[in-house]
Protein backbone atom coordinates (compact mmCIF):
# COMPACT_ATOMS: atom_id res chain seq x y z
CA UNK A 1 0.00 0.00 0.00
CA UNK A 2 3.10 2.28 0.87
CA UNK A 3 5.06 1.81 -2.33
CA UNK A 4 1.39 2.82 -4.40
CA UNK A 5 1.50 6.30 -5.32
CA UNK A 6 -2.04 8.57 -4.40
CA UNK A 7 -3.51 9.11 -7.52
CA UNK A 8 -4.44 12.96 -7.89
CA UNK A 9 -6.43 14.97 -10.40
CA UNK A 10 -6.42 18.72 -10.67
CA UNK A 11 -8.30 20.97 -11.98
CA UNK A 12 -7.58 24.32 -13.62
CA UNK A 13 -9.47 27.24 -15.51
CA UNK A 14 -8.62 28.09 -18.59
CA UNK A 15 -6.11 30.94 -17.67
CA UNK A 16 -4.04 28.29 -15.13
CA UNK A 17 -4.06 25.93 -18.08
CA UNK A 18 -2.37 28.05 -19.98
CA UNK A 19 -5.20 28.32 -23.09
CA UNK A 20 -5.99 31.58 -22.52
CA UNK A 21 -7.47 34.79 -20.75
CA UNK A 22 -10.95 36.03 -20.55
CA UNK A 23 -11.43 35.19 -24.76
CA UNK A 24 -10.87 31.67 -23.96
CA UNK A 25 -13.60 32.15 -20.90
CA UNK A 26 -15.75 29.87 -22.78
CA UNK A 27 -13.79 26.94 -22.94
CA UNK A 28 -15.82 23.91 -22.36
CA UNK A 29 -14.74 21.09 -20.05
CA UNK A 30 -11.86 19.21 -20.88
CA UNK A 31 -9.36 16.90 -19.78
CA UNK A 32 -5.87 16.32 -20.42
CA UNK A 33 -3.54 13.38 -19.42
CA UNK A 34 -0.63 14.84 -16.44
CA UNK A 35 -0.32 17.91 -15.14
CA UNK A 36 -0.84 21.41 -16.81
CA UNK A 37 0.33 24.81 -15.52
CA UNK A 38 0.45 25.22 -11.67
CA UNK A 39 0.03 21.46 -11.40
CA UNK A 40 3.86 21.03 -12.51
CA UNK A 41 4.74 22.73 -9.28
CA UNK A 42 1.82 20.54 -7.11
CA UNK A 43 3.62 17.56 -8.94
CA UNK A 44 6.66 18.38 -7.08
CA UNK A 45 4.91 18.96 -3.75
CA UNK A 46 3.19 15.01 -4.08
CA UNK A 47 6.99 14.84 -3.31
CA UNK A 48 6.75 11.20 -4.96
CA UNK A 49 4.02 9.95 -2.75
CA UNK A 50 1.05 10.90 -5.88
CA UNK A 51 0.98 11.68 -9.30
CA UNK A 52 -1.26 13.76 -11.54
CA UNK A 53 -2.76 11.59 -13.68
CA UNK A 54 -4.74 13.85 -15.38
CA UNK A 55 -6.20 17.71 -15.14
CA UNK A 56 -9.87 18.63 -15.85
CA UNK A 57 -9.96 21.89 -17.25
CA UNK A 58 -12.76 24.71 -17.52
CA UNK A 59 -13.22 27.98 -18.85
CA UNK A 60 -14.36 30.59 -16.04
CA UNK A 61 -17.25 31.74 -18.10
CA UNK A 62 -18.27 28.00 -19.15
CA UNK A 63 -18.40 26.26 -15.95
CA UNK A 64 -20.50 29.06 -14.32
CA UNK A 65 -23.02 29.93 -16.77
CA UNK A 66 -23.67 26.52 -18.32
CA UNK A 67 -23.94 24.35 -15.31
CA UNK A 68 -26.40 22.04 -17.06
CA UNK A 69 -23.32 21.48 -19.57
CA UNK A 70 -20.06 21.28 -17.44
CA UNK A 71 -21.64 19.45 -14.70
CA UNK A 72 -22.09 15.78 -16.19
CA UNK A 73 -18.70 16.62 -18.19
CA UNK A 74 -16.89 17.05 -15.15
CA UNK A 75 -18.56 14.17 -13.53
CA UNK A 76 -17.76 11.74 -16.46
CA UNK A 77 -13.94 12.96 -16.40
CA UNK A 78 -13.83 11.96 -12.74
CA UNK A 79 -15.45 8.87 -13.16
CA UNK A 80 -13.43 7.59 -15.88
CA UNK A 81 -9.83 8.75 -14.00
CA UNK A 82 -10.80 7.36 -10.74
CA UNK A 83 -8.90 9.73 -8.54
CA UNK A 84 -7.93 9.49 -4.68
CA UNK A 85 -8.55 12.85 -4.50
CA UNK A 86 -9.08 15.56 -6.10
CA UNK A 87 -7.18 19.27 -6.06
CA UNK A 88 -8.85 22.39 -7.57
CA UNK A 89 -6.96 25.14 -7.86
CA UNK A 90 -5.89 27.14 -5.98
CA UNK A 91 -8.29 30.31 -7.07
CA UNK A 92 -7.01 33.00 -5.06
CA UNK A 93 -9.61 35.88 -5.23
CA UNK A 94 -10.91 34.68 -8.67
CA UNK A 95 -14.82 34.39 -8.58
CA UNK A 96 -16.18 32.88 -11.25
CA UNK A 97 -12.84 30.23 -10.39
CA UNK A 98 -13.66 29.77 -7.10
CA UNK A 99 -17.22 28.82 -7.66
CA UNK A 100 -15.73 26.15 -10.63
CA UNK A 101 -13.55 24.77 -7.67
CA UNK A 102 -16.38 24.66 -5.60
CA UNK A 103 -18.79 23.22 -8.31
CA UNK A 104 -15.88 20.18 -8.58
CA UNK A 105 -14.86 19.33 -5.55
CA UNK A 106 -18.74 18.93 -4.80
CA UNK A 107 -19.29 16.47 -8.02
CA UNK A 108 -16.16 14.47 -6.82
CA UNK A 109 -17.39 14.38 -3.21
CA UNK A 110 -20.78 13.54 -4.64
CA UNK A 111 -18.82 10.49 -6.32
CA UNK A 112 -16.86 9.40 -3.02
CA UNK A 113 -14.36 11.40 -3.85
CA UNK A 114 -12.41 13.69 -1.38
CA UNK A 115 -11.55 16.78 -2.71
CA UNK A 116 -9.38 20.32 -1.53
CA UNK A 117 -8.97 23.31 -2.49
CA UNK A 118 -7.57 26.68 -1.97
CA UNK A 119 -8.86 29.92 -2.11
CA UNK A 120 -8.92 33.65 -0.35
CA UNK A 121 -11.62 33.56 2.53
CA UNK A 122 -13.68 36.22 1.01
CA UNK A 123 -13.99 34.22 -2.60
CA UNK A 124 -17.32 33.71 -3.40
CA UNK A 125 -16.96 30.42 -3.87
CA UNK A 126 -16.54 29.49 0.19
CA UNK A 127 -20.28 31.12 0.37
CA UNK A 128 -22.51 29.05 1.70
CA UNK A 129 -22.37 25.24 3.08
CA UNK A 130 -18.84 24.03 2.37
CA UNK A 131 -19.12 20.35 3.89
CA UNK A 132 -17.92 18.76 0.69
CA UNK A 133 -14.59 20.15 0.39
CA UNK A 134 -11.49 20.85 2.36
CA UNK A 135 -10.26 24.12 1.76
CA UNK A 136 -6.92 25.70 2.88
CA UNK A 137 -6.95 29.72 2.67
CA UNK A 138 -4.37 31.70 0.40
CA UNK A 139 -3.78 35.01 -0.15
CA UNK A 140 -5.70 36.65 -2.52
CA UNK A 141 -2.56 37.08 -4.98
CA UNK A 142 -1.10 34.62 -7.35
CA UNK A 143 2.43 35.12 -6.66
CA UNK A 144 1.73 33.06 -3.11
CA UNK A 145 1.09 29.80 -5.44
CA UNK A 146 3.88 27.82 -4.05
CA UNK A 147 2.74 28.37 -0.81
CA UNK A 148 -1.08 27.44 -1.09
CA UNK A 149 0.05 24.30 -3.42
CA UNK A 150 2.30 23.16 -0.53
CA UNK A 151 -0.67 23.22 2.17
CA UNK A 152 -2.73 21.71 -0.51
CA UNK A 153 -0.93 18.57 -1.55
CA UNK A 154 0.05 17.71 1.88
CA UNK A 155 -4.03 17.27 2.84
CA UNK A 156 -4.45 16.08 -0.60
CA UNK A 157 -1.67 13.08 0.25
CA UNK A 158 -3.63 12.43 3.86
CA UNK A 159 -6.99 12.42 2.05
CA UNK A 160 -5.88 10.35 -1.08
CA UNK A 161 -4.81 7.73 1.35
CA UNK A 162 -7.95 7.93 3.63
CA UNK A 163 -6.09 9.31 6.49
CA UNK A 164 -8.30 11.04 9.60
CA UNK A 165 -7.83 14.66 9.24
CA UNK A 166 -7.51 16.71 12.57
CA UNK A 167 -9.16 19.53 13.55
CA UNK A 168 -9.36 22.48 10.92
CA UNK A 169 -6.76 25.01 12.85
CA UNK A 170 -4.65 22.13 13.79
CA UNK A 171 -4.26 21.07 9.79
CA UNK A 172 -4.40 24.48 8.08
CA UNK A 173 -7.92 24.56 6.53
CA UNK A 174 -10.83 26.66 6.70
CA UNK A 175 -13.54 25.78 9.23
CA UNK A 176 -16.36 23.48 7.79
CA UNK A 177 -18.72 23.45 10.49
CA UNK A 178 -18.11 19.96 11.34
CA UNK A 179 -17.90 18.62 15.07
CA UNK A 180 -16.16 15.90 15.64
CA UNK A 181 -16.19 14.09 18.73
CA UNK A 182 -12.25 13.34 20.54
CA UNK A 183 -10.73 13.71 24.07
CA UNK A 184 -9.64 16.93 25.35
CA UNK A 185 -7.32 17.44 28.04
CA UNK A 186 -9.77 19.65 30.38
CA UNK A 187 -13.34 18.64 30.64
CA UNK A 188 -15.78 20.84 28.98
CA UNK A 189 -17.42 22.46 32.57
CA UNK A 190 -13.87 23.37 33.18
CA UNK A 191 -12.61 25.01 29.94
CA UNK A 192 -15.99 27.31 29.41
CA UNK A 193 -14.89 28.78 33.06
CA UNK A 194 -11.88 29.36 31.73
CA UNK A 195 -13.22 31.13 28.96
CA UNK A 196 -15.65 32.98 31.36
CA UNK A 197 -12.99 34.07 33.35
CA UNK A 198 -10.45 35.14 30.41
CA UNK A 199 -13.96 37.05 28.70
CA UNK A 200 -14.19 39.29 32.15
CA UNK A 201 -10.75 39.85 32.54
CA UNK A 202 -10.60 41.54 29.09
CA UNK A 203 -7.85 38.30 27.87
CA UNK A 204 -8.51 36.73 24.16
CA UNK A 205 -10.11 33.49 24.29
CA UNK A 206 -11.21 30.93 21.69
CA UNK A 207 -14.74 29.52 21.56
CA UNK A 208 -15.58 25.96 20.50
CA UNK A 209 -19.26 26.74 18.66
CA UNK A 210 -18.14 29.39 16.57
CA UNK A 211 -21.12 30.57 14.70
CA UNK A 212 -21.30 31.84 11.49
CA UNK A 213 -24.48 33.46 10.63
CA UNK A 214 -24.64 35.04 6.81
CA UNK A 215 -26.42 38.17 7.36
CA UNK A 216 -29.44 38.87 6.12
CA UNK A 217 -31.19 42.23 5.44
CA UNK A 218 -34.98 42.85 5.81
CA UNK A 219 -36.00 42.95 2.20
CA UNK A 220 -37.14 46.74 1.48
CA UNK A 221 -40.78 47.01 0.45
CA UNK A 222 -42.11 46.81 -3.34
CA UNK A 223 -42.49 49.34 -4.90
CA UNK A 224 -46.13 50.54 -4.78
CA UNK A 225 -46.48 52.85 -7.92
CA UNK A 226 -44.41 51.94 -10.57
CA UNK A 227 -45.67 54.69 -13.33
CA UNK A 228 -44.37 57.34 -10.87
CA UNK A 229 -41.50 55.54 -9.97
CA UNK A 230 -37.99 56.92 -10.19
CA UNK A 231 -35.67 54.15 -10.73
CA UNK A 232 -31.78 54.32 -11.00
CA UNK A 233 -28.83 51.84 -12.59
CA UNK A 234 -25.71 50.64 -10.99
CA UNK A 235 -23.54 48.87 -12.54
CA UNK A 236 -20.80 46.32 -11.67
CA UNK A 237 -19.41 46.01 -15.30
CA UNK A 238 -16.96 48.52 -15.22
CA UNK A 239 -18.53 50.87 -17.20
CA UNK A 240 -16.46 54.24 -17.69
CA UNK A 241 -16.61 57.03 -19.82
CA UNK A 242 -14.57 56.66 -23.24
CA UNK A 243 -11.04 56.67 -22.56
CA UNK A 244 -11.74 56.57 -18.92
CA UNK A 245 -10.52 60.28 -17.75
CA UNK A 246 -11.41 59.57 -14.23
CA UNK A 247 -8.35 56.78 -14.80
CA UNK A 248 -10.78 53.96 -12.78
CA UNK A 249 -9.50 51.10 -11.37
CA UNK A 250 -10.55 47.68 -13.34
CA UNK A 251 -10.43 46.21 -9.98
CA UNK A 252 -10.91 46.43 -6.34
CA UNK A 253 -12.12 49.91 -6.73
CA UNK A 254 -11.67 52.87 -3.91
CA UNK A 255 -14.55 54.36 -5.17
CA UNK A 256 -18.00 54.47 -7.26
CA UNK A 257 -18.72 57.13 -10.08
CA UNK A 258 -21.41 58.91 -10.71
CA UNK A 259 -22.51 60.00 -13.82
CA UNK A 260 -25.15 62.35 -15.38
CA UNK A 261 -26.89 60.27 -17.71
CA UNK A 262 -29.64 63.16 -18.51
CA UNK A 263 -30.54 63.85 -22.02
CA UNK A 264 -28.77 60.25 -23.47
CA UNK A 265 -31.72 57.90 -24.96
CA UNK A 266 -28.58 55.16 -24.91
CA UNK A 267 -25.44 54.34 -23.81
CA UNK A 268 -23.09 54.67 -27.23
CA UNK A 269 -20.20 52.80 -28.10
CA UNK A 270 -18.69 56.22 -28.89
CA UNK A 271 -18.84 58.08 -25.25
CA UNK A 272 -18.94 54.49 -23.14
CA UNK A 273 -16.91 51.59 -22.60
CA UNK A 274 -16.26 48.34 -20.17
CA UNK A 275 -13.29 48.63 -18.10
CA UNK A 276 -13.67 45.16 -15.85
CA UNK A 277 -10.53 42.76 -15.30
CA UNK A 278 -13.22 39.84 -14.67
CA UNK A 279 -14.50 39.41 -17.74
CA UNK A 280 -14.06 39.73 -21.44
CA UNK A 281 -14.97 43.43 -22.18
CA UNK A 282 -15.19 43.35 -26.18
CA UNK A 283 -18.97 42.58 -25.91
CA UNK A 284 -20.03 45.26 -23.65
CA UNK A 285 -17.88 47.79 -24.73
CA UNK A 286 -19.71 47.77 -28.38
CA UNK A 287 -23.00 48.27 -26.70
CA UNK A 288 -22.67 49.17 -22.88
CA UNK A 289 -26.51 48.94 -22.64
CA UNK A 290 -25.37 45.65 -21.97
CA UNK A 291 -24.14 46.30 -18.17
CA UNK A 292 -26.18 48.93 -17.51
CA UNK A 293 -29.86 48.61 -20.11
CA UNK A 294 -30.96 52.44 -20.24
CA UNK A 295 -31.51 52.35 -23.79
CA UNK A 296 -34.27 49.80 -21.98
CA UNK A 297 -35.22 51.79 -19.00
CA UNK A 298 -35.52 55.06 -21.66
CA UNK A 299 -37.95 52.94 -23.60
CA UNK A 300 -40.05 51.53 -20.71
CA UNK A 301 -39.77 55.57 -19.50
CA UNK A 302 -41.57 56.93 -23.07
CA UNK A 303 -44.22 54.23 -22.76
CA UNK A 304 -45.39 55.97 -19.45
CA UNK A 305 -44.28 52.23 -17.58
CA UNK A 306 -42.02 53.63 -14.92
CA UNK A 307 -42.12 57.61 -13.50
CA UNK A 308 -38.52 57.73 -14.89
CA UNK A 309 -35.00 57.44 -14.63
CA UNK A 310 -32.79 58.48 -12.09
CA UNK A 311 -30.70 61.66 -14.10
CA UNK A 312 -27.53 59.93 -12.96
CA UNK A 313 -25.89 56.19 -13.04
CA UNK A 314 -23.68 54.62 -10.97
CA UNK A 315 -20.73 52.70 -11.90
CA UNK A 316 -17.37 50.55 -10.45
CA UNK A 317 -15.81 47.12 -11.77
CA UNK A 318 -17.12 45.03 -8.90
CA UNK A 319 -14.09 42.48 -9.49
CA UNK A 320 -12.02 41.64 -6.75
CA UNK A 321 -13.73 44.00 -4.21
CA UNK A 322 -13.29 42.85 -0.78
CA UNK A 323 -17.00 42.69 1.44
CA UNK A 324 -15.97 45.44 3.86
CA UNK A 325 -15.63 47.79 1.24
CA UNK A 326 -18.73 46.60 -0.75
CA UNK A 327 -20.95 47.51 2.57
CA UNK A 328 -19.50 50.57 2.71
CA UNK A 329 -19.96 51.04 -0.63
CA UNK A 330 -23.62 50.30 -0.65
CA UNK A 331 -24.58 52.09 2.37
CA UNK A 332 -23.13 55.36 0.53
CA UNK A 333 -24.92 54.89 -2.19
CA UNK A 334 -28.65 53.86 -0.63
CA UNK A 335 -28.02 57.55 1.09
CA UNK A 336 -26.97 59.17 -2.46
CA UNK A 337 -30.03 57.48 -3.62
CA UNK A 338 -32.69 58.39 -1.39
CA UNK A 339 -31.50 61.80 -0.81
CA UNK A 340 -32.07 61.64 -4.73
CA UNK A 341 -35.21 60.44 -4.79
CA UNK A 342 -34.75 57.68 -6.33
CA UNK A 343 -37.92 55.25 -5.60
CA UNK A 344 -35.45 51.80 -6.26
CA UNK A 345 -32.52 50.63 -8.30
CA UNK A 346 -30.75 47.58 -10.59
CA UNK A 347 -28.06 46.57 -9.49
CA UNK A 348 -26.46 44.72 -12.80
CA UNK A 349 -23.57 42.51 -11.78
CA UNK A 350 -21.52 40.68 -14.77
CA UNK B 1 -23.73 46.24 -2.04
CA UNK B 2 -27.31 45.22 -2.95
CA UNK B 3 -28.06 44.42 0.65
CA UNK B 4 -26.93 47.66 1.84
CA UNK B 5 -28.91 49.88 -0.12
CA UNK B 6 -31.90 48.35 0.63
CA UNK B 7 -30.99 49.14 4.19
CA UNK B 8 -31.54 52.32 3.21
CA UNK B 9 -35.41 51.30 2.34
CA UNK B 10 -34.64 51.40 -1.53
CA UNK B 11 -35.56 47.93 -2.80
CA UNK B 12 -32.49 46.63 -5.22
CA UNK B 13 -33.31 44.45 -8.54
CA UNK B 14 -30.10 42.29 -9.15
CA UNK B 15 -29.49 41.16 -12.39
CA UNK B 16 -26.87 39.05 -12.64
CA UNK B 17 -25.46 36.06 -15.40
CA UNK B 18 -24.29 34.37 -12.52
CA UNK B 19 -27.48 34.28 -10.62
CA UNK B 20 -26.66 31.42 -7.72
CA UNK B 21 -24.16 33.85 -5.95
CA UNK B 22 -25.97 36.44 -5.35
CA UNK B 23 -28.91 34.50 -3.77
CA UNK B 24 -25.95 32.87 -1.71
CA UNK B 25 -24.46 36.08 -0.28
CA UNK B 26 -28.28 37.74 0.42
CA UNK B 27 -29.21 39.30 -2.38
CA UNK B 28 -33.56 39.43 -2.01
CA UNK B 29 -34.41 40.23 -5.39
CA UNK B 30 -32.51 38.73 -7.93
CA UNK B 31 -32.69 38.27 -11.89
CA UNK B 32 -31.36 35.74 -14.21
CA UNK B 33 -29.11 37.78 -16.87
CA UNK B 34 -28.01 36.49 -19.95
CA UNK B 35 -24.21 35.89 -19.89
CA UNK B 36 -21.73 37.53 -18.46
CA UNK B 37 -20.18 39.29 -21.40
CA UNK B 38 -23.59 40.71 -22.03
CA UNK B 39 -25.74 40.53 -19.05
CA UNK B 40 -28.67 42.40 -20.77
CA UNK B 41 -29.21 41.22 -23.79
CA UNK B 42 -27.72 38.65 -26.41
CA UNK B 43 -25.84 40.29 -29.89
CA UNK B 44 -25.86 37.23 -31.25
CA UNK B 45 -29.77 36.89 -31.85
CA UNK B 46 -29.72 40.25 -33.90
CA UNK B 47 -30.74 43.25 -33.02
CA UNK B 48 -34.26 42.95 -33.16
CA UNK B 49 -34.58 40.21 -30.34
CA UNK B 50 -31.20 41.35 -28.37
CA UNK B 51 -33.29 44.66 -27.76
CA UNK B 52 -36.92 42.26 -26.99
CA UNK B 53 -34.94 40.06 -24.90
CA UNK B 54 -32.83 43.03 -22.83
CA UNK B 55 -36.10 44.33 -22.21
CA UNK B 56 -37.48 41.44 -21.35
CA UNK B 57 -34.81 41.32 -18.39
CA UNK B 58 -35.58 45.12 -17.89
CA UNK B 59 -39.31 44.07 -17.42
CA UNK B 60 -38.29 41.07 -15.13
CA UNK B 61 -36.54 43.35 -12.80
CA UNK B 62 -39.53 46.09 -12.79
CA UNK B 63 -41.97 42.97 -11.82
CA UNK B 64 -39.00 41.74 -8.78
CA UNK B 65 -39.35 45.47 -7.77
CA UNK B 66 -43.15 45.39 -7.76
CA UNK B 67 -43.17 42.04 -5.64
CA UNK B 68 -43.02 41.53 -2.16
CA UNK B 69 -40.60 38.98 -1.19
CA UNK B 70 -39.35 37.45 2.08
CA UNK B 71 -35.91 36.48 1.37
CA UNK B 72 -33.45 35.59 -1.38
CA UNK B 73 -35.67 35.43 -4.51
CA UNK B 74 -34.76 34.68 -8.39
CA UNK B 75 -36.61 35.81 -11.07
CA UNK B 76 -36.38 34.41 -14.34
CA UNK B 77 -37.22 36.28 -17.52
CA UNK B 78 -38.70 33.14 -19.12
CA UNK B 79 -41.49 33.53 -16.60
CA UNK B 80 -42.01 37.22 -17.70
CA UNK B 81 -45.00 35.54 -20.68
CA UNK B 82 -46.35 33.37 -18.32
CA UNK B 83 -46.90 35.70 -15.55
CA UNK B 84 -48.21 38.15 -18.38
CA UNK B 85 -50.48 35.08 -19.32
CA UNK B 86 -52.16 35.37 -15.61
CA UNK B 87 -52.85 38.77 -15.34
CA UNK B 88 -49.67 40.28 -13.44
CA UNK B 89 -48.85 43.80 -13.71
CA UNK B 90 -45.99 44.22 -15.62
CA UNK B 91 -47.00 46.95 -18.27
CA UNK B 92 -48.78 50.07 -17.47
CA UNK B 93 -52.14 49.99 -19.12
Amino acid sequence: MSDTKVRVVHYLNQFFAGIGGEEQAGHPVEARPGAAGPGRALQAQLAGQGEIVATLIGGDSYVSEQPADAEPALRAALTEWQPDVLVAGPAFNAGRYGLACSLVCRIAHDLGIPAVTGMYPENPGLAGERLHMVAVPTSDRPLDMQAALSAMARLALKLGRGEHLGPAEAEGYLPRGLRVFSQREAPGYQRALDMLVAKLNGQPFQTEVPIQVPERVEPAAPIADLQSAQIALVSLGGLIPKGNPERQLNGNPHRYYRYSVEGQSRLTPQDWEAFHGGYFNGTSSENPNYICPLRHLRHLEAEGVIGGVFPDIFTMPGVATPVDKSQAFGDQLGTELREGGADACFLVAT
Amino acid sequence: MAKEIERHGIPVAMISAIHGLPLTTGANRVIRGARIEHVCGDPNLGPEKDFAYGLRIVQTALRALQTDVSGPTLFDPDDLEEAAAEGEAIHAS
